[in-house]
């Protein structure tokens, strides 16, 4: 803060209203790396800005047109006025009436400690709420996930009348239509015209004003920024009020209305300045970065300024044009564990199926998104113990709000602005990354896995267990366990299960086996170490019961995701992850999943005995389970016919079983039917039939050989045949190329075909063998090799049958 | 049951019908097990030898008795005038005066037994081994008397009690020394699992005996300890160590280095270890160290057998009765205690079956609230014979009659033109020669094959699930591939699907 370079004490007097004005953000790009936070990468935002606009995230996404900014700057200052009435305390009778409640309610809402900000979450009683997605508060729209100024405390709004969209010029403290231009030291503004010497355009690259130029040479003197006139007062905007930390920025997590009084409170989500961390402002952060926090508290909505932007480092250069009030965020911090971790990271860094869970919570809070639905949730004063639970969890939980961030800003721009077909919704949904909304056909493995874990955690003991679940790929296994815990979370905030910390841990993403140790330390603790250190630790966690820092009693789940991976020489890395559970006071129940039905058969014997007998298999599915997970899929889309499904599901079902596989059949399907009705606009039904699901599955499960023979040269072709015939004739599979050659000239001859001779011949064997059509005996090449064809005979005959080149092939096939 | 697999089809079809029964009449199949059991319950042997869910042929495992019965007897009035240490007992006891019924809704009684039977809640006495115990302690007390080293090796089976006994020796020897009034016994435990190095158990040894002397950087740990054993010490640090190595097969390197300077460590003149290794095979000494016979150290050996029927029986029994209410019926528990001895005699096993069969009576008393609101007999309310019936069948049945049902069906070809395949003398084949015989039955039945690629993978699908076995080789066409379930088993499932029936028999 104290290295926030500007004084705010000038005062102006007048505020006109309207102004263009220009201003360039760059940033100090090239700047020593210092450890203790990340460094931000972006690109740098260098463009001009023409007409000064408020960031309205939700509402116009398309800019103001250009040609009249006087007028669009009118329209928009009218519905700009509104959002700030109750900061100005102009208040509106209706927020009059409680006024003297909330003052309190405000008060002890606000502990002006800032980096405990959480601990002002209401210890709410039983209390009834609805909860909505969007709101209309003084005329302006707040949505979940909209990113807002909020007042910090009741008194620092001592200049909070002005609250100026477009700031003052540096040097002639007016604020008019002129081109301004922003320095990217101060951030200060000033106009084209009043700098010494004036500039008739904005300068490509860093510009830094004169006075921050000549503080940076560490001349003695220094020049100071010219004081403004008598009687008028330099209106602080917005965003230095953020940055010196006289406000706050918070993004809203949840709206709801208390039923008993009618007052809108939001769940705020907390962002920080780089002061309010722990290592301070670095040199590398740049002078609008923001760190989002996993922070929460609930205030009044009365405390919303307006709204303001934060944006990812990718759209963050992008959006040079958008005003004040852009900020950027790039790593999320946890103010518990004081670290830092990348957002952007932390959405594409994951698994198939991960974003297949992150999914679903966007698109479960979209399905809510029109009505506003009566729920009568209670928060029962549990809440204190969910923060920590997500502190201990942090594998998941960065990943959690990461994803849920750029989401919900991502897809309503692809969405919105394309209207889809029937098809192109059903391409999108039956993606293997789209999350489905519910799981059938899962519900008994659902409730196995629910109860084995509410049985061993809901004890005060929590008594260390295990399960082991298995099953062949694409059969839900891991979707499975992962909605259960979703749904567990939503109990744990319900108040109905304590809290528990979850560890998720894929055994294909470990580097070795041992770093399992690693991975699951730092997501108990949060730090890193080593693995030969944390399995010390883990030890003494598990085995001994210590506590490792100030975590509290709380059981432990661990996700143990291709179990057999695990599996070392000597084992030892799962019997010791198997051992803790039978220890005292482990409270650690581990969930194991692979593919392999009897490995705990083939583990060692002590193994196995530690592992129990809680076993839960997931079966392939039969083509009436497929048939309802597609059907559940399109749910609401009209794309497919039933037979098409039920084709498709009918195929699947009898080679493996394999949901995903089924998935993609009718995803292919649906896409070759798309080409189908692009090609011939005349077919009326618009639908997926079963010709092209058939298509699809001969593109899937028919092997390529065909169509590689299908492809092959004249010669090649005619040396297959050759092949076919010799074994037709002999009935030998194994034949020498001295053979072949005979019979391709014999061919060839009866047939009028040059014989191309026998260097060729010989060459376009070596050929069809590095293609693996046909099997050569290794080793040199010559007259007496033996050849073998590596496909049944049949498939050849089958893909050399109607050729037209060469239709007398057929005679030999 | 592990052997189940080999067994012949009548024993399928018996355990099939078990797991069925339970489900749909399981009153009944409780109603006719029960007076069978009761008519034979004057002759165990005959129990042993008729009981329809143990086969006759697993009798040959079981073991053969127990070992000093009348002497375990005994003990046990002994040490039941114990002090309680563990405060689940504690807290038993304390409600043992209120003779509260038991009830599988009350969740707080729920609890106490399911803590009760957990694995990782010790017995105040551990039944059954207190043969071995003494002997152990037996052995400790005459190094320590006579203040020389020596070596001792206890294997067993898993789940048999081997590092609980240790954990009562150390705490007896503890015990013992303060009475006598000798110095006390510094004592150091290690899972071998949770070194990261096997060479780390001599920094810990040396770690214990000098603490805070670790800096010494010039000679590694054992040499220092070879040192320290070969030279005559000055009086005050002449304090006995005991060593216990849990899992100590998990030290046996490429040239076994570590675990003979283990054992070597107290044959040095005046070494003070008194070293006690614990692991499950019964010859490591003998298997990995053959020049400590020579060298006439070669450690003493005391086996843990797996335990009897009787002897799990007992030990559950005994876990139960600190509750002060039945939770399970006598009967039920027998069943257990049979069928876990004949297959394994692992102890966790049985306490994990007792505890599934608890979930299960859970389940169904949860089940039954709804519908009638009176009160259950109270026959119903404690775990009987269908329960443990069912939480077994859970537990040791093989499940490949219903895996080979469930699978699709081209990977049900696949089997069962493995099972042509190997019908004869021929045990293996490669995936190349399967896959021909699967295009020939496809063709037959006018189904369109799958392709090679497709056939590789159902064949890597059916190994993980355990039903072929897929060896590895260079090409995927000359992998070897072998059946890994009896060919009756097969038979006797694919009977079921007319579409198969012909084409085996």
């Amino acid at each position: 803060m104290a290295s926030t370079p500007r004084a705010k004490t000038f005062k102006s007097p007048t505020k006109t209203p309207s102004n263009i004005y220009r201003k360039s953000y760059l940033s100090p790009s090239s700047t020593s790396h210092t450890p203790q936070t990340p460094e931000t990468h972006t690109p740098l935002r260098r463009s001009a800005r023409h007409v000064s606009r408020k960031i309205d995230l939700g509402n116009d996404p398309i800019d103001a047109p250009g040609n009249d900014p006087i007028e669009g700057m009118n329209l928009i200052r009218k519905r700009e006025r509104a959002p700030r009435k109750p900061t100005t305390d102009v208040v509106p009778s209706k927020s009059k009436k409680t006024e003297t409640p909330k003052k309190k309610k405000k008060i002890d809402s606000f502990t002006p400690v800032s980096p405990i900000r959480s601990e002002t979450i209401k210890k709410t009683k039983k209390k009834k709420r609805v909860y909505y997605n969007k709101v209309e508060f003084d005329e302006t729209e707040f949505e979940i996930g909209d990113d807002v100024y909020v007042k910090r405390r009741e008194d620092s709004n001592s200049d909070e009348e002005e609250d100026p969209e477009i700031e003052d010029c540096q040097i002639c403290f007016k604020s008019d239509t002129n081109i301004m231009i922003e320095c990217d030291d101060c951030l200060g503004g000033f106009h084209l015209k009043c700098l010494k010497p004036p500039l008739k355009e904005v300068p490509e690259g860093d510009w830094i004003c004169q006075f921050c130029e000549v503080k940076k040479s560490g001349q003695s003197q220094t020049l100071d920024l010219p004081k403004p006139p008598e009687g008028k007062k330099l209106a602080r905007t917005m965003r230095e009020k953020l940055l010196s930390g006289d406000l706050w920025a918070a993004r809203i997590d949840k709206l709801w209305k208390e039923v008993d009084d009618g007052v809108y409170w939001i769940r705020a989500r907390w962002y920080m300045i780089p002061e309010e961390t722990v290592s301070g402002r670095q040199p590398h952060n740049l002078k609008r970065e923001l760190y989002l926090t996993n922070d929460f508290a609930d205030i009044e909505m009365e405390c919303i300024l307006r709204h303001c932007s934060v944006k990812c480092p990718k759209e963050f250069s992008k959006a040079s044009n958008d005003g004040d009030d852009v900020f950027l965020c790039e790593y999320e911090y946890d103010v518990h564990w004081r670290s830092f971790k990348r957002l952007a990271e932390l959405a594409d860094g994951d698994s198939d199926s991960d974003q297949e869970w992150n999914g679903r919570k966007e698109e479960e809070v979209d399905d809510s998104d029109e009505e506003m639905e009566l729920d009568d949730e209670v928060l029962k004063s549990k809440r204190g113990g969910l923060t920590s639970a997500r502190g201990g969890a942090n594998s998941r939980k960065g990943r959690f709000f990461g994803v849920e961030k750029v989401g919900m800003k991502l897809i309503p721009e692809h969405v919105r602005c394309h209207k889809q077909s029937e098809l192109e919704k059903a391409k999108a949904t039956l993606l293997l990354a789209t999350r489905p909304k519910s799981l059938p056909c899962r519900s008994k493995e659902m409730e196995e896995i629910t109860s084995f874990i509410k049985g061993s955690i809901s004890d005060d003991q929590c008594l260390g267990r295990c399960m082991y679940i298995h099953g062949v790929p694409g059969t839900g296994k891991t979707i499975s366990v992962l909605s259960v815990m979703k749904n567990l979370k939503a109990e744990v905030e319900e108040g109905s299960v304590s809290p528990y910390c979850f560890v998720e841990i894929n055994g294909l993403k470990l580097a070795s086996p041992e770093n399992i140790y690693s991975v699951i330390y730092e997501a108990l603790s949060g730090h890193r170490v080593g693995w030969k250190k944390a399995l010390q630790c883990l030890n003494e966690r598990f085995a001994e019961g210590k506590r490792i820092g100030k975590e509290d009693e709380k059981p432990c789940i661990l996700l143990i995701d291709e179990l057999d991976l695990l599996v070392t020489r000597n084992q030892s890395v799962l019997y010791n992850i198997l051992d803790w559970p039978t220890k005292p006071n482990s409270k650690l129940v581990v969930l194991g999943i692979a593919n392999t039905m009897d490995l705990p058969e083939k583990l060692l014997p002590r193994i196995s005995s530690r592992m129990g007998i809680q076993r839960l298999c997931f079966g392939p599915y039969n083509h009436t389970q497929l048939q309802e997970i597609i059907s559940t899929r399109l749910n609401g889309i009209d794309a497919f016919e039933k037979t098409a499904i039920e084709f498709a599901s009918r195929k699947v079902a009898a080679i493996s079983g394999d949901a995903r596989r089924a998935l993609e059949i009718c995803r292919r399907a649906a896409e070759v039917a798309d080409h189908r009705l692009n090609t011939n606009k005349s077919a009326k039904n618009q639908l997926v039939i079963m010709a092209d699901v058939e298509a699809a599955i001969q593109e899937m499960f028919q092997a390529p050989h065909i169509q590689v023979m299908k492809s092959v040269s004249k010669l090649s072709k005619i040396f297959l045949t050759a092949m076919v015939h010799e074994l037709y004739k002999t009935g030998m599979a194994e034949t020498t190329f001295d053979r072949v050659a005979t019979t391709v000239s014999s061919i060839c001859l009866t047939n009028g075909e040059a014989f191309p001779g026998w260097d060729i011949l010989l060459k376009i064997g070596c050929d069809l063998g590095e293609c693996r059509i046909i099997l050569c005996e290794p080793g040199e090449k010559h007259r007496l090799q033996k050849l073998q064809l590596n496909f049944p005979s049949d498939d050849v005959a089958f893909a050399l049958k109607d050729n037209k080149d060469l239709p007398w092939l057929a005679n030999y096939l | 049951m592990p052997t189940n697999a080999g067994t012949s089809l009548s024993s399928y079809k018996h355990i099939v019908a078990i797991g069925t029964t339970v489900k749909s009449e399981s009153l009944e199949s409780a109603a006719y097990e029960i007076p069978r059991k009761r008519k034979m319950r004057s002759d165990s042997a005959a129990v042993s030898g008729n009981s329809v869910s143990t086969p006759k042929k697993l009798k040959s495992h079981l073991p053969s008795s127990v070992p000093n019965p009348g002497m375990s007897e005994k003990e046990v009035v002994e040490d039941s005038n114990e002090i309680l240490r563990y405060p689940v007992n504690l807290a038993v006891s304390d409600c043992l005066g209120t003779k509260s019924k038991w009830s599988p809704r009350d969740e707080e009684q729920m609890r106490a037994v399911k803590e009760a039977l957990h694995v990782s809640k010790a017995p105040s006495t551990i039944l059954c081994r207190e043969d071995e115990q003494i002997r152990i302690f037996e052995f400790v007390k005459g190094c320590i008397d006579q203040q020389k080293a020596g070596s001792l090796y206890i294997c067993g089976c898993p789940g048999t009690g081997k590092s609980l006994s240790m954990e009562k020796v150390v705490q007896q020897v503890g015990d013992w020394s303060t009475q006598a009034g000798l110095p006390p016994v510094d004592t150091l435990s290690v899972n071998c699992t949770s070194l990261s190095k096997t060479t780390d158990i001599f920094s810990k040894i040396l770690g214990e005996i000098k603490p805070g002397k670790n800096a010494n950087t010039n000679s590694s740990p054992l040499q220092h300890l070879q040192n320290l054993f070969s030279q005559k010490q000055e009086s005050s640090s002449s304090r006995m160590m005991l060593i216990i190595a849990d899992e100590m097969d998990y030290l046996i390197t490429k040239d076994r280095g570590v675990l003979y300077d283990l054992f070597m460590l107290t044959t040095l003149p005046f070494s003070r270890c008194i070293l006690i290794g614990v692991a499950n095979a019964i010859d490591l000494a003998d298997r990995f160290l053959p020049k400590l016979k020579s060298l006439n150290c070669k450690p003493m050996v005391i086996t843990f057998r797996a335990y009897s029927k009787d002897q799990i029986l007992r030990i559950l029994q005994e876990r139960l009765r600190v509750l002060s209410y039945v939770a399970f019926q006598p009967k039920a528990l027998e069943l257990c205690a049979r069928k876990v001895a004949a297959a394994s005699g692992d102890m966790r096993k049985a306490l994990c079956v007792c505890r599934s069969a608890l979930e299960i009576l859970e389940i169904e008393t949860r089940g039954s609230t709804g519908p009638e609101s009176q009160g259950p007999t109270p026959d119903d309310s404690v775990v009987r014979m269908d329960h443990m019936a069912a939480a077994l069948s859970k537990t040791f049945k093989s499940p490949v009659v219903e895996t080979i049902q469930s699978l699709p069906q081209h990977q049900q070809i696949i089997i069962c033109a493995a099972a042509k395949a190997f019908r004869g003398s021929k045990k293996d084949a490669t995936v190349g020669e399967l896959n021909k015989l699967y295009l020939e039955i496809c063709k037959s039945w006018m189904i369109s094959p799958a392709g090679i690629t497709e056939f590789t993978n159902m064949c890597t699908v059916l190994n993980d699930q355990g039903i072929l076995k897929v060896g590895q080789a260079r090409r995927d066409k000359l992998k070897r591939v072998s059946l890994r379930v009896d060919e009756s088993d097969i038979t006797f499932a694919l009977q079921e699907i007319r579409f198969f029936r012909n084409c085996l028999l």
